[in-house]
């Protein structure tokens, strides 16, 4: 009986070491099990001691293997050049990936069809304003929930003429985004069906966060940047 | 009370009009139900059990129109000022405005930088009684709640104004 509960012990550790801890889990005798648990434990102790004298060859090998990997924004950087050419502004696309506008729409389409790339999830919009004279840019924070890898989209827009291609229709969420950046900023996204303000009141003047913004004197006949006097 | 006194039988309380009415309006003084930030959930912790308004004859109204005071209870924005303004209008008279929390009183936070918020309620509507405080608690809304009272106690519906 015992042997036959050594060599059933050592084919469950076995099991286990390869990832599969049900093989443990489900032992119906509570002895049995306790008894593997430790025999788990002792093996995984004496791959240790052997994994870490193997460890400099080991890890010389690894950074060997990133230096030659690319990393996803070359990897979509390259798809959309062979796919979109003339789309991508910027060869450094070591942290995000500076478009110009050219077939966003589309290009937001493959980001989110392609099974590779999967960006299901437009997480956030951002305005962006370089200053007086500079231009304007809007940011796309994209994360994919089945490959679990997240992009940076970056389009700069003239400051006089501000219009970039609405993803309202790619991702849904994009609707109140671009409304807001376009509260804000005063960036048009063209092609939303409702591009109106979604926070200030719809007869605000100016773009509040836009560096150059001053703020209006009265708002139907209610003085705004008032500084009540005697109160300080 | 002069002449009058002794001159009727028990259980019979003499007094003027104006003091009459001015009594029985302090002592139900309905709240118009709404809040606009933090201070709200003030008010709302001021209104249940623990503080319980209703012990100082104040019902929330969800209706502008059932309502005598109407509390501000946070940031009103340049958006909220207008709609704040139209349902004081909507009030019957006689009317109160409580302003609850510095936003409602100055802009409060916002006071330099905020180009979104009306810098005081005061700005808009007529104010009654200032409560300070950032959101004020339960017991500063009933202080003020209560020199609203007596604010409205001491006035005399009844008596000719002389101009």
């Amino acid at each position: 009986m015992s042997e036959d509960q050594d060599k059933y012990i050592a084919e469950v550790v076995e099991k286990a070491l390869r990832g599969d801890m049900d093989a443990i889990n489900n032992i119906e005798d509570r002895v049995t099990r306790s008894k593997a648990k430790a025999a788990l434990i002792k093996a995984k102790r004496l791959s240790k001691t052997a994994a870490a004298e193997a460890a400099p060859a080991e890890e010389t090998a690894q950074t060997d293997t990133t230096l030659t990997e690319k990393s996803l924004n070359q990897k979509v950087a390259e798809a959309l050049a062979k796919k979109f050419s003339g789309s991508i502004d910027s060869e450094d696309v070591n942290e995000y990936i500076q478009l110009n506008g050219k077939n966003w729409f589309e290009i937001a389409q493959y980001l989110k069809d392609n099974p590779d790339l999967l960006f299901d999830s437009l997480q956030c919009i951002t305005g962006f304003d370089f200053g007086e004279g500079e231009a304007l840019e809007v940011r796309y924070n994209l994360h994919s929930m089945t490959h679990y890898h997240a992009i940076e989209i970056r389009i700069k827009t003239d400051r006089n003429d501000p219009k970039v291609p609405s993803v309202e229709q790619v991702w849904r969420i994009g609707d109140w985004f671009e409304r807001e950046t376009y509260d804000m900023y005063g960036i048009v996204f063209e092609g939303h069906h409702n591009m109106t303000r979604i926070l200030c009141p719809e007869d605000w003047e100016g773009w509040p966060l836009r560096k150059d913004y001053e703020t209006q004197e009265t708002y139907h006949g209610i003085i705004v940047p008032k500084v009540k006097e005697g109160w300080e | 009370m002069g002449i009058l006194e002794n001159k009727f039988q028990d259980n019979v309380v003499v007094a003027s009009m104006d003091k009459l009415l001015g009594w029985a309006r302090s002592t139900s003084p309905w709240f118009f139900q709404f809040g606009l930030a933090c201070c709200a959930i003030e008010m709302m912790a001021t209104a249940a059990s623990r503080y319980d308004l209703m012990r100082i004859g104040m019902i929330p109204r969800s209706s502008p129109r059932q309502a005598d005071v109407m509390i501000v209870a946070g940031t009103v924005t340049m958006k909220m000022s207008l709609r704040v303004k139209k349902l004081y209008e909507q009030m019957a008279n006689p009317k109160y405005v409580i302003a609850m929390g510095s936003c409602a009183t100055s802009g409060g936070p916002y006071w330099q930088y905020g180009y979104h918020v009306l810098k005081g309620v005061d700005l808009v509507v007529p104010v009654d009684v200032y409560v300070p405080g950032c959101p004020p608690r339960p017991e500063a809304l009933i202080e003020g709640l209560l020199k609203l009272q007596e604010k409205i106690q001491a006035e005399r519906p009844l008596t000719k104004k002389i101009a």
